[in-house]
């Protein structure tokens, strides 16, 4: 016989916002930003794409994962609507209202290859992927440096279950991850001079850590393509630019990567980004953060609250530059 | 108390001028649609800081726009659009004093936190910096004033407009994450403004604006905002300018500033083609009428 236990944040379908008022959300933003694309798109309606792509998403029958409860969130789920609104990607644009523009990206077949300093490089389906790791949901704080936060049901997978896969060679210090390259859907890698694709890295003590978590779905669904599908990073007690999007690479070398932001703006951004309060941006404090849904203006925590997990790594790292 | 004491929709001689009561209204127009939008829950789910940053943009359009005025009295042989600019320059004010109220909103009425954030984050300290040089413009705005300081140290002071313009651009750029186009276009622009009024200061009695200098002009202010974008991006974050340039030519040229101040420009050139064929090739004078708070 089939019980089913219902989750706390798990909502029935007749609760779910209409269709015509979800799609009409962003009348503003729309209004003053949209225009050169919603004529690129040619029309194209938004309503349509979203649903054919959960359908033809072949994980999907995967969801929703089994919940880990063992990290708290301290504060209510930020609602859906918010954190499938509310984006950057550059890759589609440099405004928050990218969700449409990227709907444009193929996410199927999509193929992780993980090289580098490991066993033997491996080149691996998506969804063979999700077949041999192991599957969870856990509801994660998610700080931009931009000093607003939310907090997300995320489902993937431990990092650490990859790099036991992919079994680094001794030498191995960190993973670089590569997001996706695809100028014909992505407008913004046709500005050339953005060094794309999108890197990001962690030590391999960061990776193996606990909290480090490779994602594939949110809200017991498979991810919107705005939120980095089908395959995102989440370090949540780092700063939101850390948690690549749109992942095709992984690659374990002893060179410290390069991240894209402190390849742009290595006075802003640096390569550990991990959130401390007392360190200010140099263009702004961090030591509030702006929570998405409820309005509430909140401290922010020294890891994002997260350092009875983390703060052990850091120990004899304190002449790095650690908190941007 | 003159007859336009505090209702800037009538002219001087006390009867009600459309052109002003137009302009007027449209002033408050991004202010109100800012707040309407607020209201409705639709800017987003920042929508402090998205009330921060249109307050902001409208506060430079609106500076930027009273900086054209004088520019474009002759560009466009109109020299009635002299009666505009003071309430376009005290909207900049309104807008800018707007933009810093709602950042003391955002930051929950922190004082210490307010005031340690401007003193310590440069482009803020720059942007408080305008915000008080449009204090003090605004607050010698009227013709009371005007009166009391004497025209030349009235216009004295109110050269500060272009110091208060560059600081405010400068801080537009640096509060930008990465995309610096807006501020470029206005930048493009204020420099064909300030270039076409450089050609008449130098050229004397002879106007010397005709179409082919404005259009010569126009090419330039494009041709230097592209320069700057490049150069910007080169400088800031270590992209190859040439590649910045080569999108001039390619995938990305609609949207590259300096094609969209060439063809603002050139829009401009044109009006001013089509208005001086149409009045026939009208001499331009002083007009007396408008006034001591007419610039050199």
């Amino acid at each position: 016989m089939y019980i089913k236990s219902r989750r706390g944040w798990e909502l029935p379908e007749r609760a779910a916002t209409p269709e015509a008022v979800f799609l009409d959300r962003r009348g503003f933003g729309k209004v003053a930003a949209a225009g050169p694309m919603l004529l690129a798109l040619g029309g194209l309606l938004p309503g349509a794409a979203p649903a054919a792509a959960e359908e033809a998403d072949p994980s999907a029958k995967l969801y929703p994962f089994k919940r880990n409860d063992k990290y708290k969130l301290g504060r209510p789920l930020t609602p859906a609507d918010l954190v499938t609104g509310y984006n950057n990607y550059y890759e589609f644009g440099s405004s928050k209202d990218i969700a449409d523009a990227a709907q444009a990206l193929p996410i199927r077949p999509w193929t992780v290859t993980i090289d580098g300093m490991v066993e033997k490089p491996i080149t691996i389906g998506i969804d063979d992927l999700l077949a041999r790791m192991p599957l969870e949901e856990r509801l994660y704080r998610h700080r931009c440096v931009e000093a607003w936060s939310i907090t997300v049901p995320w489902s993937g997978f431990a990092m650490k279950a990859l790099v036991d896969l992919a079994r680094p060679a001794a030498g191995a210090q960190y993973v670089q991850t590569t997001s996706f390259e695809n100028p014909d859907v992505a407008e913004g890698q046709r500005a050339s001079w953005y060094p794309w694709p999108y890197i990001e890295g962690l030590t391999l003590a960061e990776a193996t850590n606990e909290l480090a978590f490779l994602v594939t779905g949110a809200y017991g669904k498979p991810l919107p393509k705005q939120n980095g599908a089908p395959l995102r990073m989440v370090l949540p007690w780092k700063y939101g630019f850390k948690s690549a999007k749109g992942i095709v690479r992984f690659t374990f070398t002893d060179q410290r990567p390069v991240n894209f932001w402190q390849a742009i703006q290595s006075s802003e951004y640096g390569f550990w980004a991990n959130v401390n309060p007392e360190v200010p941006h140099p263009r702004w404090s961090q030591a509030y953060e702006r929570v998405l849904g409820s309005d509430e203006r909140v401290p922010t925590q020294l890891f994002n609250g997260y350092g009875e997990y983390v703060a052990d790594l850091y120990k004899n790292l304190q002449s790095e530059r650690l908190y941007a | 108390m003159t007859a336009t004491a505090f209702r800037p929709w009538l002219d001087r001689s006390g009867r009600l001028s459309p052109l002003k009561l137009a302009v007027f209204l449209a002033l408050f127009a991004p202010g109100l649609w800012t707040f309407l939008s607020y209201a409705q829950g639709s800017l987003g789910p920042r929508p402090l800081t998205e009330a921060i940053h249109q307050t902001g943009l409208w506060a430079i359009r609106f500076l930027m726009i009273s900086l054209a005025v004088t520019p474009l009295r002759r560009v466009l042989q109109w020299p009635r659009l002299i009666v505009l600019r003071r309430m376009i320059g005290v909207a900049a004010f309104g807008y800018a004093a707007l933009h810093l109220a709602i950042y003391t909103l955002d930051q929950a009425f922190d004082w210490r936190m307010i005031v340690s954030e401007i003193a310590l984050r440069f482009y803020l300290t720059i942007g408080f910096l305008a915000l008080c040089g449009l204090l003090a413009l605004a607050a010698t705005s009227t013709d009371g004033m005007i009166r009391r300081l004497g025209g030349r140290r009235w216009r004295r002071l109110h050269r500060l407009v272009y110091v208060i313009g560059v600081l405010a651009l400068i801080h537009y750029v640096i509060q930008s994450k990465l995309d610096v186009a807006e501020p470029l276009v206005v930048a493009g622009l204020f420099l064909w403004l300030m270039a076409c009024r450089a050609v008449v200061w130098l050229g004397g009695d002879d106007p010397g604006l005709s179409f082919p200098s404005l259009a010569g002009l126009a090419v330039a202010a494009g041709l230097v905002t592209a320069a700057g974008e490049a150069l910007y991006y080169h400088l800031a974050n270590h992209f190859d300018a040439w590649r910045v340039l080569g999108a001039y030519l390619g995938w990305y040229f609609d949207r590259r500033p300096g094609w969209i101040v060439l063809a603002i420009c050139l829009v401009l050139s044109v009006a001013s083609l089509v208005r001086a064929h149409r009045a026939g090739a009208r001499q331009w004078r002083a007009d007396p009428r408008s006034g001591a708070a007419e610039a050199a």
